[in-house]
């Protein structure tokens, strides 16, 4: 087997990250992500489907920290069977149900995703509102809402509103409009090395701080569109303090009434957000959201953070 | 975006009703046009907060569209429809069905009625089929739904 190489710039970057262990997560880029998928609810109950699998070879296990989530093996491939065609299930990584449970979407509430393509996070958010309420999920790449267009008609969302537009700019016509409001922002995706080596390759200092620029504006965009009392999830599948720490940081010096919440995960191995980095103080609440190393599950590395608009 | 008119709605529900013995088909749903004959079907509260927001490119699901004056259904227009239909429906078995997935058609006995038939198979519904003379179904299932051939 093949051994995955960093470059220099990467590695050095990684081992000046506090809390990693750089051999466990060169580890963790050859392995292959667990198969894993969810049961559409609004389709069929789950003891059908699950009914259905099992009669067709595959054994299931369930991912305790996400509601409908199971981990699959033995079976034909997942990805051509009769089953997610129908949109009986949606096949997706384990630790990428994370941060919809974290915002815990319940029916009647009108819920934003805003870099929604191609739809994983839409339709799990689609879910949990059970046909009550309105998911708004939006992209910016027409492309990309093609991709997640077809996946919320096989999910059979029927509550939902497609929308093509720069997310940076939502909160110019959607102020103080949604309950809660999900931001899995495009990042340079150090979490899910072992989908493509190529992710590794392409990284660069020069990247990180363009996304984590984009990145800033979109959480605030995201914070403004929140009713008062209303909750942000900002999530990345990426490792590094400049498209996670710091652009929360940056929400919090920016937003006077947002705070951090604490997050709880049943059975998810993770850690605390970073409050010291390279000589800098950045703001204590940060320790409430969490980071997941790729080796922590043996899956997705992930950055989740959950924050809350103060009424008043 | 545009509402079907009540004109545009009943004709729908009537034709629904005349293929597939569905009443009152859609019902406390907005139903949509959007282009090509399509039809969508959407929450009255998605189709209000779509009116509240900008750059929309879509709201609800795609149910149906009409070809010639017929009413073709998605897989998820049936399976919306559910148990309601009861006329024009065949029954397929699951090596059946995947072949229906894969648009592949299939040869049923029986007598039909008009030009579409909706397949199920257990409780899942698989959308509309074009009957042709010779007896085949042909499933009218999209190209990205379609299961890859091997």
């Amino acid at each position: 087997m093949s051994k995955i190489v960093l470059s220099e710039d990467l590695k050095s970057y990684l081992s000046r990250l506090p809390d990693i262990e750089l051999d466990l997560l060169l580890e963790a880029y050859e392995r292959p992500l667990p198969e894993a998928f969810r049961i559409n609810t609004l389709k069929a109950s789950e003891e059908k489907i699950l009914e259905r699998l099992r009669s067709r070879g595959y054994a299931v296990e369930p991912i305790p920290w996400a509601r409908h989530g199971y981990v699959a093996s033995g079976g034909e491939d997942l990805g051509k069977s009769l089953e997610h065609m129908l949109g009986l299930i949606y096949i997706q990584g384990p630790v990428s149900m994370a941060p919809v449970e974290v915002l815990d979407p319940r029916p009647g509430e009108i819920i934003l995703d805003l870099c929604a393509a191609p739809g994983s996070k839409s339709t799990q958010i689609a879910q949990l509102l059970r046909g009550e309420g309105v998911l708004v999920a939006n992209d910016v790449s027409f492309e990309r809402v093609k991709a997640l267009s077809s996946n919320l008609q096989r999910f059979g969302v029927l509550n939902c509103v497609i929308t093509l537009a720069d997310g940076r700019k939502y909160s110019s016509f959607a102020r103080e409009l949604f309950d809660k409001v999900l931001v899995d922002a495009p990042c340079s995706s150090l979490g899910i090395v072992s989908k493509s080596w190529g992710i590794a390759r392409s990284w660069s200092i020069g990247i990180v701080k363009r996304l984590s620029e984009l990145q800033k504006k979109l959480i605030l965009a995201a914070f403004d569109c929140l009713k008062p009392g209303g909750i942000l999830v900002y999530s990345t599948c990426t490792l590094t303090i400049e498209e996670n720490e710091l652009v929360v940081n940056w929400l919090l010096e920016s937003r006077e009434n947002a705070r951090v919440e604490e997050i709880k995960l049943n059975g998810l191995r993770y850690r605390p957000g970073i409050t010291e980095y390279d000589g800098m103080r950045l703001d204590d609440e940060l320790s409430k959201a969490i980071r997941i190393m790729p080796y922590d599950n043996w899956a997705e590395g992930f950055y989740i953070a959950r924050i809350v608009k103060e009424a008043g | 975006m545009r509402v079907l008119t009540s004109a545009e709605r009943k004709y729908l529900v009537r034709r629904l009703m005349d293929q597939h013995g569905v009443e009152d088909a859609f019902e406390g749903l907005m139903l949509i046009r959007s282009g090509q004959g399509r039809i969508r079907a959407a929450t009255k509260e998605a189709y209000e907060v779509a009116c509240r927001l900008r750059k929309v490119q879509q709201v609800g699901l795609y149910v149906a569209k009409i070809v010639k004056g017929d009413v073709v259904l998605s897989i998820e227009g049936s399976q919306l429809l559910g148990s309601a239909i009861t006329r024009n429906a065949v029954e397929l078995s699951e090596e059946e069905a995947e072949e229906w997935m894969k648009a592949a058609p299939i040869q049923k006995s029986g007598k039909f009625e008009g030009k579409y038939v909706v397949a199920r198979c257990g409780d899942f519904y698989l959308g509309s089929g074009r009957v042709s003379r010779d007896g085949k179904i042909y499933p009218q299932v999209a190209k990205w739904r379609r299961i890859p051939e091997e």
